[in-house]
């Protein structure tokens, strides 16, 4: 950052690194809001994860994994952001420039999420059931030998290393490509696209592992003896659609309040359709995969992960996720028109972002419970964490430019359309 | 009754017949550049033509509009073919391996969804490209290797710099006189009239 806009104060850091530079921005790319529109969320936010804590007195280890669930759906999103944002550098993209600003505040919800992961180090005893050390005493009923060969990887230190490893990686991709683009508003700096590239070139690969190995560490390992290489990808795959879906409802919502006019329009919803719509299908292709090579393989080791889905109740919840993921949004999206209309589009984003969460929801709680359902704390936890995230998106976005106005490209992206 | 359809059909298409008494297929008329081009097709729409075309050695932004195209209706046929590839993928694998002839390999079902899944995919990906191919082809009257405009000379430009639009006799608003005044007045460089004599000249 040279001296074009100032670094934020550390108290104000963890939400949002840069000073305001909302007076520079233009007009028509302004934010006119009040401080009600962050205010409300993280408010609601705050009263939710309250309420959570009167449910953690009650039953800690349920709160531990709501709390995990709720967590992994705003980090996965975040995550989708960063990798739509190396897509849209990488290609060059015109067509997103108008509502890449969205992503690029959603980012920078790394530092906020790592401040908020705290409860999950005092939850690993009931998360994570290779932390027990009985398991690792030779000779003893409780010895487990597959855990025991694990170990050099699944230990507490070690656990703990990499996650501290993977947000510090995710935070430095999020600050460059966040502040890059806020100083772009200030200084257009012809270099800074190129620079954008370059961030994006090494930050593809760098997330792509963090990611795989991130959500191995912090979702696969409530299991600890299933494993599925194909899983990064899966947790990737809900995470990009999460954050395509918010992108069009943060932009809907923002319109709706009068900003944006003729700036986003039918054609940008309509890419943004595409996207969810592919994300959909690509969702279902990897889930797929992975339940079909575990049916063919038929090895007892693995296959146990998706009986514990199959019974007690899981099923429903199974079959659930297959239509309510995968075939009527696939069967519902296909025509055009519902990509170009904002409310039938706001309804498909809001769906698959709640679909998105009933994945996790699928994907850990049945660690905890052999009954298929759903505890209040899931919904306290999820929607806590994710209305103060979402509080923090829009406290950047009212404190710079709507849009990434010295955007060389956002002329091209203003006048988009779908030939 | 069937020929009136089977003309509407074709004309969609953009197949258009000749007039029976003269074999007059219509007028060509020439423009100077894309964006004239597409002030005429947006006139000619206005005027309420609807059997008419326009060529040009690119395509052109908005065209589809200023013609009044509308929207591809490629993706039904698309979609119709995927659901046929559904049926047949789905039904082949089962008639191969359960009925027709049935193995047992290492005990697994004769026939289950989950291996079959990849497949049923592959099959409805490829039927809807043969229908989309299918249904690009029949919805542009393709393939066409006679067409009454290869009989301009001038025509030849369209591969090159000519901007050309044509105005089919079929047409119910067509007049020969009319129509190529029409055409001179919204800024035709020249106006030629085809005629389908069917003769191939050498």
């Amino acid at each position: 950052m040279k001296d074009s806009v100032q670094r934020s104060s550390l108290l104000t850091w963890l939400a949002d690194p840069l000073q305001a530079t909302r007076d520079t921005a233009k007009r028509a790319f302004q934010s006119t809001t009040d401080r009600r529109v962050w205010l409300a969320p993280l408010g609601i936010g705050v009263a939710l994860l309250v309420l959570s804590a009167i449910g953690f007195a009650a039953d800690p280890e349920q709160f531990y994994f709501s709390y995990l669930i709720g967590w992994s759906f705003s980090l996965s999103i975040a995550i989708g952001g960063l990798f739509f944002l190396f897509f849209q550098h990488l290609t060059r993209a015109e067509w997103s420039v108008v509502v890449r600003r969205i992503p690029e505040a959603l980012v920078w919800a790394f530092p906020a999420l790592f401040v908020l992961g705290i409860p999950i180090l005092f939850g690993m005893h009931d998360l994570y059931h290779w932390t027990h050390e009985e398991l690792y005493v030779e000779g003893t009923p409780e010895y487990d030998a597959i855990l025991a060969g694990k170990r050099a990887y699944l230990n507490t230190p070690f656990w703990i290393g990499r996650v501290v490893f993977y947000f510090a990686a995710w935070t430095l991709i999020a600050y460059k490509l966040y502040t890059l683009s806020v100083r772009q508003d200030v200084d257009p700096d012809t270099d800074i696209p190129a620079q954008q590239r370059t961030v994006s070139a090494w930050g593809l690969p760098l997330a792509a592992v963090t990611t795989a190995f991130a959500s191995y560490d912090l979702l696969m390992s409530t299991y600890p003896h299933w494993f599925s290489t194909i899983f990064g990808i899966y947790f990737f795959s809900g995470g990009f659609l999460g954050a395509v879906c918010l992108i069009s409802v943060l932009s809907m919502s923002m319109q709706r309040g009068g900003m944006l006019k003729n700036v986003v329009t039918k054609e940008h919803y309509h890419d943004l359709g595409k996207f969810t719509f592919g994300f959909v299908v690509f969702w279902a292709y990897i889930a797929f995969s992975q339940y079909m090579l575990i049916w063919y393989g038929g090895i007892p080791e693995e296959t146990v992960w998706y009986k514990y889905r199959m019974e007690y109740g899981w099923g429903y919840h199974s079959a659930a996720l297959l239509l309510g993921h995968f075939i009527i949004p696939f069967i519902l999206m296909l025509p055009r028109f519902v990509k170009r209309s904002r409310p039938i589009l706001a309804f498909w984003s809001v769906w698959l972002l709640g679909m998105h969460w009933f994945d996790l929801h699928w994907v850990v709680a049945p660690v905890l419970n052999e009954q298929g359902g759903f505890h209040w704390l899931d919904f306290a936890c999820w929607l806590g964490l994710f209305s103060l995230i979402v509080g923090l998106v829009m406290y950047r976005l009212s404190r710079h430019a709507l849009v990434p106005q010295n955007d060389p490209r956002l002329a091209q992206s203003l006048r988009f359309e779908n030939a | 009754m069937i020929d009136d359809l089977t003309r509407q059909v074709k004309a969609s298409m953009g197949i258009f017949e000749s007039r029976e008494e003269d074999d007059v297929y219509g007028l060509l008329a020439e423009f100077s550049n894309p964006s004239t081009l597409m002030h005429a097709a947006e006139s000619v729409r206005e005027r309420g033509y609807s059997h008419f075309d326009t060529h040009s050695p690119f395509p052109i932004h908005g065209m589809d509009r200023a013609m009044g195209l509308g929207n591809s209706k490629v993706g039904y046929f698309t979609f119709g073919g995927g659901l046929t590839g559904l049926i047949v993928g789905y039904w082949l694998q089962w008639w191969t391996a359960a009925v027709d002839y049935p193995l047992n390999i290492s005990g697994k079902p004769l026939f289950a969804i989950e291996p079959s899944i990849p497949i049923i995919f592959e099959v409805v990906v490829l039927f809807s490209a043969f229908g989309a191919v299918a249904g690009m082809f029949a919805l542009n009257g393709l393939p066409r290797p006679y067409h009454p405009l290869f009989y301009s000379e001038r025509f030849k430009k369209a591969t090159d710099d000519g901007f050309f639009l044509h105005i089919a006799a079929s047409d119910t608003q067509f007049d020969q006189n009319d129509t190529a005044q029409m055409l001179r007045d919204i800024g035709a460089l020249n106006v030629e009239l085809i005629q389908d004599d069917g003769v191939a000249d050498a």
